[in-house]
């Protein structure tokens, strides 16, 4: 009835199985130690219960009462409980104490706010125009603590990175931080791990963790301002963004639009995903999701829009020299 | 073991106190009431850690006149509740009549007076989350507080009437016992929402 | 009558008489008036039960909607607009409308039989808990049948579900729901422990009660202190939704956080209260099934009484992912842990009390060897997830609604299911059909395990709770399927259970005063118990009442025959203390329901319902406490007797 683990190992980026930092390694041998334990116990238990029940010999009952080996037996299983929960809590406070302790200067610090069903990422900088503000994908330095400092737009979120560490909540009017140090690189998906309304379920996060000179260049690039095309069509694609009602919601840094209700756009083509993670950034799920979200995320934020094949393609074209 | 027979026809039918079951159901609701009460109270203090002062910046404390005349009210009223109640376990039908009618007296008085305690708090519930904390306070002891003075209306009125029985005399000392519950959560209550923030 | 029967050995002519002067004084008016006016605890019993299995049946019909939605990825079988209000409902329906009442519901149909009563203390309070409960219920659909149904989950956080992110009235549905059972489950707690306190046979001291008596005492406790827990967080939700109060607006000083606290102090207990009384049943199906007493009856009492104390020291640990000081989580971790140490008791005593004691391997006990089974594996989970660490990775993911399920299913139901066959026969007079029984067994166990095993797998490779759908690309498709198989396989369980309840209804066995040789006193009526439970009280002289009769059968003789006359003893040792008068059937209750049920369901919409539904409900508890002629005439009677 037990089946091992092992069995259903799942290799993925975003599984527990899956560690990539010391935080989540930790947690994942003390999950293991525990299950272990566990299945022993649970194995032995029912065993006992199995044998009382099957047993032929029966013992009249005041003998049975006044039995000694009985009592000591209950004693000493309450004992063995006890102790056993005790290493378990141990256990856990020694994990817990080792990946809580502070990461020290040099983190890596980056804002992440919660909006519903979608995140707001932003390095900051000492200096302003060092900022950048991107959405729904993280880059990290491989062999670097990340903190990643937690709030909300409006409701209660949870950002869960499995192979990196443990949720944490995004919780209106309160500040939250999580760290985490990825130890080897790769692209691990976080999701969305407090019901936050309609789209919860379609609510992720990207986390790549890459070689520390790759995030320094991908950071730069993601500081600069959107260049203004060059091609006609990209241009036009240009117009037909600034002119539509995609402007009351969106930024591209390096153009009049500013507005910072949905996902800063001005990298949109550097990201894998668009929607938090739902769809692959390709140009035809980009062309669907701006006709019509509400078919692929119900209830999202984001009107359908009507716009004309021409228009439709040159918007494509530019948003794609958006790096 | 033999054991014989248990005849219980000469027991008494009407009791007092834990002895009986009408009590048990004051008491009862007692503690609902008083955990609820309390939890109240936490969510006010919990509530009060959001702000550096408090009350909040641009509200002023609560008035203490009103608040004050009816703590000296309620400790007047349990006076004619205590005779009340001796005169219910005395079975002595004239005198209960008569203090618990002077106790209602004192319990509307404390009804009239709590309509000026809700002003006396110089917030509205709707202002920010002391606001809604404190009405909360005083608004739900006032809900039993009105309660009780139906209760006790009820009662005289029974005492008064054709359907008076001796079981009564016993469920007047439930709403003398229920008074007292009152007037005793009211004083940390005064001390906590009238008191507390020229302290906090 | 058998040997352990409660009658009196003397005179069988005597005794027929006295048969009839019970029988006329204490049976129920007939018809549907009757039935809606009863003040009996059996016909109330039986009401609540059936109407908390309806309600299982729902929740469990939202569950089998959800589990087909969820059985391929990217399904549009269901959106997430419904889905958000199926899941929202089947939790809300399992805790409020389906666990709490069910074990309220046993204890009022057998408390007052165990403790050898005529009829559970406050008669009349008992009905109107009933049908506040039922209002509540019926609101809770209206509300889905309507679209209005709760959205934000059975737990309604704020700020989701506030004014500003829940326009509409579904969070206010929840809200009122809440009212009504909880209202519900605290004058069920309230009755339980009067009638525990004041009601028992003579010489049934505390420590010769049975113990499911026991377990729902402790239960009861457990209501008190935890429901108005969370019925001050709903009252000041509808309030911050219906007259700007600002308790979890944080721009006015509000907390979002004070409603978690305030929710899980409840929540917390909420499992225990649900899971503790079917400690009790498990209790007395294993002492009849082995025919002795159970192993070690002090010790078992204590870790009943230590399970609801600890209960109320565990609530944080549903707030680990929410930043809350470390120090303060630690000490939750310890106490999340220790829990376990009664529950381990309990287990290792019942396996002492079976071993050497060839039990009898009936539908009952079946059951409860499932119970042992699932509920280990549910309690490790919970050990597990009691660590901090662990919990940031699996909280808020379908390893804990694994976790859930095996100690709500495993822990509570499964019992629930044992103890339905154990005292189906004496609710009905009828056996169900053991075979029967047997496949339901399997098969529930079977589905249990199917559906909700690979939950724990789940949970790991990252899928979240509360989700509407998953990506393909996530390989989460294949134990969704295999999760949505066992739920229905669950539900072939149940249908195959109700198909075994209507077949014994029309036809099944006879079944005898005694047909499992139980040591409690409800076995030692007829079945099903007259109106008037017991012929004679009797004088209890030993723990297992039944067991420990001694041959001259010795009975409470003196209280009136001829009006509803019960006894009421002291607390500690049952010694006879005075005589009551219990009312007859009125009509009351239900007028004062309704009235609460007008006052609490027009709040959903103003706050007049205030004052104005305070007023119904003031004049229909002053006509409640007004004695008509006849009940006057009756008391007058019995005062001067």
């Amino acid at each position: 009835m037990t089946f091992a683990i092992a069995a259903f190992q799942a290799q993925g980026a975003h599984s527990v199985h899956d560690p990539v930092s010391r935080q989540a390694l930790r947690i994942h041998q003390l999950g293991e130690a525990m299950y272990v334990t566990a299945a022993v116990v649970f194995v032995l238990v029912v065993a006992a219960l199995l044998w009382s029940a099957l047993r032929r010999h029966r013992m009249p009952a005041d003998q049975q009462r006044s039995n000694r080996s009985i009592s000591t037996a209950v004693l000493l299983a309450t004992a063995a409980t006890t102790v056993v929960l005790f290493v378990f809590l141990i256990l856990d406070l020694s994990v817990g104490r080792a990946i809580t302790t502070n990461p020290g200067k040099g983190a890596i610090q980056i804002r992440v706010t919660g909006h519903q069903w979608w995140w707001e990422v932003q390095y900051r900088d000492s200096l302003p125009q060092n900022w950048a503000t991107t959405a729904n994908e993280i880059h990290v330095p491989v062999g670097r603590p990340v903190v990643l400092e937690l709030r909300s737009a409006d409701v209660i979120h949870s950002l869960w990175p499995p192979n990196l560490n443990g949720k944490r909540d995004l919780i209106p009017g309160d500040e939250n931080s999580l760290w985490f140090q990825a130890d080897s690189p790769g692209v691990y998906r976080a999701q969305c791990a407090e019901f936050c309304g309609h789209q919860h379920a379609k609510m992720s996060l990207l986390i790549v963790a890459e070689a520390p000179e790759s995030f320094s260049a991908w950071l730069s690039r993601q500081r600069d301002t959107a260049l203004t095309p060059t091609d006609s069509v990209a241009r036009r694609g240009q117009e037909v963004f600034l002119g539509s009602t995609c402007v009351m919601c969106h930024a591209i840094a390096g153009t009049p639009a500013g507005s910072r209700i949905g996902p800063d756009l001005t990298h949109l083509a550097s990201r894998r995903t668009i929607a938090a993670g739902t769809l692959p950034n390709t140009r035809g799920n980009l062309a669907g999701w701006i006709i019509n979200p509400q078919a692929i995320k119900p209830g999202v934020r984001m009107p359908p829009n009507r716009l004309g094949s021409d228009d439709l393609q040159a918007l494509l074209t530019y948003l794609e020299t958006l790096e | 073991m033999s054991t014989a027979n248990v005849d219980v026809s000469s027991l008494p039918t009407t009791t007092f106190s834990h002895r009986s079951l009408a009590w048990w159901g004051t008491l009862g609701f007692m503690v609902v009431e008083g955990t609820t009460l309390f939890i109240a109270v936490v969510a006010y203090f919990y509530l009060s850690r959001n702000y550096q002062t408090w009350p909040p910046e641009h509200i002023v404390q609560p008035s203490l006149l009103w608040p004050t005349v009816q703590v000296v009210l309620l400790l007047a009223s349990l006076v004619p509740t205590v005779l009340a109640d001796r005169a219910a376990y005395r079975i002595d039908l004239v005198k209960l009549r008569q203090w618990l009618f002077v106790t209602l007296v004192f319990e509307l008085a404390s009804v009239a007076v709590r309509w000026q305690e809700f002003l006396s708090l110089n917030v509205r519930w709707d202002t920010n989350a002391y606001g809604s904390s404190a009405w909360t306070l005083v608004g739900f002891h006032t809900t039993l507080l009105l309660a009780d003075v139906i209760e006790t209306a009820v009662l005289i009125a029974l005492l008064f009437s054709k359907r008076r029985l001796d079981r009564h005399y016993s469920d007047a000392t439930d709403v003398t016992f229920y008074w007292y519950f009152l007037v005793a959560t009211w004083i940390p209550i005064y001390v906590i929402v009238y008191l507390g923030p020229r302290f906090m | 009558m058998t040997e352990t029967s409660v009658s009196s050995r003397v005179d069988p002519a005597a005794d027929e008489r006295l048969h009839q002067e019970l029988e006329r004084t204490w049976h129920e008016r007939t018809g549907f008036w009757g039935w809606l006016t009863s003040v009996d605890h059996k016909s109330i019993g039986k009401r609540y039960i059936v109407t908390a299995f309806a309600f299982f049946i729902l929740g469990g019909l939202n569950a089998a909607l959800m589990r087909a939605q969820l059985a391929r990825p990217e399904n549009t079988l269901v959106g997430p607009d419904l889905y958000n209000q199926l899941f929202s409902v089947h939790g809300t329906t399992m805790m409020f409308l389906f666990a709490v009442p069910m074990m309220t519901a046993m204890g009022i149909y057998f408390v007052p039989l165990m403790v050898g009563a005529r009829n559970i203390a406050y008669p009349r309070l008992n009905a109107y808990g009933y049908y506040v409960y039922l209002i509540g219920g019926i609101l809770l659909y209206a509300g889905l049948f309507t679209n209005t149904g709760p959205e934000a989950g059975w737990f309604n956080y704020v700020p989701l579900a506030g004014p500003e992110f829940s326009p509409g009235k579904r969070s206010d549905v929840y809200a009122q729901t809440v009212t009504f059972t909880e209202i519900a489950a605290i004058i069920g707690a309230v009755e339980i422990i009067v009638t525990i306190f004041k009601h028992r046979a003579p010489g049934m001291s505390l420590g010769r009660m049975p113990l499911f008596v026991w377990a729902q005492l402790v239960t009861a406790f457990m209501i008190l202190f935890a429901m108005p827990w969370v019925a001050t967080a709903s009252l000041m939700l509808a309030m911050d939704r219906l007259i700007a109060t600002h308790f979890f607006n944080p721009a006015e000083g509000g907390d979002t956080l004070l409603w978690q606290h305030l929710f899980w102090f409840f929540g917390h207990p909420e499992v225990y209260i649900i899971f503790v009384p079917a400690l009790g049943m498990v209790s007395q199906i294993v002492s009849a099934a082995t025919r002795r007493e159970i192993f070690g009856y002090p010790v078992m009492v204590l870790a009943l009484v230590m399970t609801g104390f600890l209960g109320f020291g565990l609530w944080v640990h549903h707030m680990f992912a929410t930043g809350v000081p470390q120090l303060g989580q630690s000490f939750f971790t310890a106490a999340s842990m220790m829990i376990a140490i009664p529950s381990g008791v309990q287990i290792f005593c019942w396996i002492a009390t079976i071993w050497a004691a060839r039990p009898r391997f009936t539908v009952p006990f079946l059951f409860v060897l499932g119970f042992v089974v699932l509920f280990i594996i549910g309690g490790f989970t919970g050990v597990m997830i009691a660590s901090v660490s662990y919990d940031q990775q699996v909280h808020d993911t379908y390893f804990i609604v694994a976790h859930l399920h095996y100690v709500l299913l495993g822990g509570a139901v499964t019992p629930l299911f044992g103890a339905f066959y154990f005292w189906f026969p004496k609710i009905t007079g009828r056996m169900l059909s053991e075979a029967l029984g047997r496949c339901h067994f399997a098969l529930f166990f079977l589905g249990v395990n199917l559906t909700f095993f690979p939950m724990h797998q789940l949970g790991l490779e990252g899928m979240t709770r509360r989700v509407y759908t998953y990506l393909a690309e996530t390989g989460w498709g294949d134990l969704n399927l295999l999760a949505t198989i066992g739920a229905a396989t669950i539900a072939l369980s149940v249908a195959l259970f109700l198909v075994n309840v209507a077949r014994s209804l029309a036809a099944g066995e006879v079944s005898g005063d005694n047909p499992w040789d139980g040591e409690t006193l409800d076995w030692g009526t007829s079945s099903p118990p007259p109106s008037y439970n017991f012929l004679h009280i009797p004088v209890v002289q030993g723990r297992s009442a039944l067991w420990s009769r001694t041959p001259d059968k010795p009975v409470v003789t003196g209280l009136r025959t001829d009006m509803h006359e019960v006894l009421v003893t002291t607390l500690m040792d049952a010694r006879p203390d005075s005589r009551h008068l219990h009312p007859r059937s009125t009509v009351m209750p239900l007028l004062a329901a309704l009235a609460t049920g007008v006052t609490f369901i027009t709040l959903i919409f103003t706050p007049w319902g205030l004052p104005v539904g305070g007023a119904l409900m003031t004049a229909a508890f002053v006509a409640w406490a007004w004695p008509d002629r006849e009940s006057y005439e009756e008391q007058r009677l019995q005062e001067s007797s």
